[in-house]
């Protein structure tokens, strides 16, 4: 539901903290291009909690929002193990903790769920090589028992055919390069499962890099990715996915990565890396000045962008209006008196009071 | 022509690249593969299509990404499409001639473990399925790579497809591209191939300096051979000098690799600390 005439645009804690609650489930859409680390900060300083996370590729973010104690179930696809064979992630260690409920999918099979969630049905068929896997065959070990996957007979060929629920998780969380302040999103790049993410959640919030005027967008609708009438909040965030990467931007700030990385190998290791970098600051503002205190302005810098822009797309067309330059009209030859005239000979008239 | 020392890793990239055939479409697993691609690509196999399951499609890998949708991989590429669309109308529909992907677990018929050492959730994590799944059971072949000595009678969790239980098992169940499977795995000891009738894993060519009993003792059931053991290849000097202008951390063990790496940056790091 659009929010006409009142302004969606809002700072990143106004944003989570009126449309993520409490034991809502939450998802972000990519691998960790465009991560919006900055709501996942912010998730975790006002200490959400009970929420159930889709992360199709578990990396910093789900690191992060469980070291935070703000999630109990999650739903994945992937789990980057930071530490390796030691310490692992954080994600296994509460998962064998029992503290954490996580519900293993392929990235297809995650991304079909969402698909279906997107285009309102209720199940999503799946490829039939997943039934000779664990994944589709040990149940019970998450949060959605028998029916993390089920069978169906297909009506005009007899096979079986496996088929996921849909998902339609309440908050969508959304980094992109730029949108206007209704929230028509543009992104480019990598795109994932990002648009079926975003497309099946109740609520989406998006923060960009920079916020831009509907003119850019109307002139490249083909980066648009989540219409302005889906969206609930816009937020302009430079560095919203900062230490990730994103087209145009950032690559993967590499310094900062070896930092958290480093946090990783110890016990509480990242519970000291979110006191300093979450709770000790109030927004990213105060995140990105106290990665340029601690690494310098030319680090941050030698990590920017440099600029490839793509061609532009020519949408020209031949008449924009019915009229030609001198008021003619294309199709009929006359001009607007002419049609007065055409219309009082020719037009099946009628009379109204 | 080889003029200079090189690494295993960098025997390993080679050797993975030179499977790569011109104008295959290829989708690539971050790491090894990456950088097999990259090589092939700039060598011998120019038209090779070169793909990540995030929907970044005919690109060409100029430093080492960090992750599937890695900005770095597009600076530039033919084709901008989804996860979803890459399975289905790429994948599924049948255009995809290879998964190049790295595992954690083999059995003798090429099944695949990436998830977990046991029971979950209990059990201590690989990492997950990822794209394997679908990946290994819908390309018209597969290559693997294998880091550690992953070799089980039994795999504790099954992942990914292999030729499930041997022979026409595969073929058999319909569930599968016909003709489709893993068609070898390369580790730091050798080139395991998989036979075109029982389906089971043998031993084609040892890695430079490893013997036969070496390879054996990683492997808990009687590994067949191949009646002549081929070699692995040669590298070239272009391969090697463009391999290290693409990554020079990749000349190293991965967990090297990152901790040189990150002892770089944190001493930087340090340094604009003290001169604050």
């Amino acid at each position: 539901m659009s929010t006409a005439g009142s302004s969606k645009v809002m700072t990143t804690k106004e944003a989570i903290g009126r449309f993520v609650h409490d034991g809502d489930s939450v998802i972000t859409g990519n691998y960790t291009e465009g991560m919006p680390m900055s709501m996942i900060f912010e998730l975790i300083r006002q200490r959400k909690k009970n929420l159930t996370y889709y992360s199709q590729s578990g990396s910093i973010d789900a690191e992060f929002l469980v070291a935070g104690d703000c999630v109990d179930r999650m739903c994945s696809a992937f789990i980057h193990k930071w530490a390796g064979r030691g310490f692992g992630s954080m994600v296994e260690r509460y998962q064998r903790a029992g503290k954490l409920l996580v519900e293993d999918y392929t990235n297809f099979t995650y991304n079909a769920r969402l698909a279906a969630g997107a285009f309102g049905y209720s199940f999503m068929p799946v490829l039939p090589a997943i039934m000779d896997s664990d994944v589709f065959k040990v149940r019970n070990s998450g949060y959605m028992g028998e029916k993390k996957f089920d069978v169906v007979k297909c009506p005009f060929t007899g096979r079986e055919i496996p088929v996921v629920p849909a998902a339609n998780p309440d908050v969508c969380l959304l980094h992109v390069q730029r949108a206007d302040r209704k929230g028509n999103a543009q992104h480019w790049g990598g795109l994932g499962s990002t648009v079926h993410a975003c497309l099946a959640s109740k609520t989406i919030i998006v923060s960009c890099e920079e916020l831009v005027d509907y003119d850019i967008i109307k002139s490249s609708p083909h980066h648009t990715i989540v219409p302005a009438f889906r969206v609930s909040a816009v937020i302009e965030e430079p560095y919203g996915c900062h230490p990730c990467d994103l087209p145009g931007y950032s690559n993967p700030d590499r310094p900062m990565y070896s930092l958290i990385n480093s946090a990783f190998y110890c016990e509480d290791g990242l519970k000291s890396l979110l006191d300093e970098w979450v709770y000790g600051l109030p927004d990213r503002n105060a995140y990105i000045r106290h990665y340029i205190d601690l690494f310098g302005q030319d680090t941050l810098n030698r990590y920017r962008a440099r600029s490839y822009y793509s061609a532009p797309a020519d949408y020209g067309v031949a008449f924009e209006s019915a009229w030609d330059a001198n008021g003619r009209s294309i199709d009929l030859g006359v001009d607007m008196e002419g049609l007065v005239q055409l219309i009082e000979e020719k037009g099946e008239l009628v009379y109204v009071k | 022509m080889l003029s200079k020392k090189i690494t295993k890793q960098e025997l390993l990239v080679v050797t993975a690249a030179r499977e790569i055939k011109n104008g295959d479409v290829a989708v690539l697993g971050i790491g090894l593969p990456i950088l097999a691609g990259a090589v092939a690509k700039q060598t011998h196999a120019p038209d090779a299509v070169l793909m990540m399951e995030s929907g970044i499609i005919d690109f060409e890998p100029r430093v080492l990404p960090a992750n599937v949708a890695d900005a770095t991989c597009t600076r530039g590429y033919g084709y901008a499409t989804d996860l979803f669309s890459v399975f289905t109308t790429i994948t599924y529909a049948g255009y995809l001639d290879k998964a190049f992907l790295g595992v954690a677990q083999i059995d003798k018929y090429g099944n695949i473990n990436t998830s977990y050492l046991g029971k979950p959730p209990e059990a201590e994590r690989i990492t997950a399925a990822g794209g394997a799944p679908e990946f290994f059971a819908y390309a018209k072949e597969s290559i693997l790579t294998m880091k550690g000595k992953g070799f089980v009678e039994k795999l504790p969790y099954f992942t990914s497809p292999g030729y499930l239980g041997g022979g026409d098992e595969r073929e058999r169940s319909g569930r599968y591209t016909p003709g489709s499977g893993p068609r070898m795995l390369i580790t730091g000891k050798g080139i395991f191939k998989f036979d075109p009738v029982t389906r089971e894993m043998y031993l084609d060519a040892l890695f430079p300096g490893i013997n036969v009993e070496s390879v054996r003792a990683d492997v808990p059931w009687d590994l067949k051979m191949a009646d002549t053991l081929h070699a692995f290849p040669i590298p070239t000097d272009e391969e090697i000098d463009f391999l290290r202008k693409l990554s020079p951390i990749s000349a190293f063990p991965v967990t090297m690799g990152y901790q040189l790496s990150a002892a770089y940056h944190n001493s930087e790091r340090e340094k604009k600390a003290t001169c604050r």
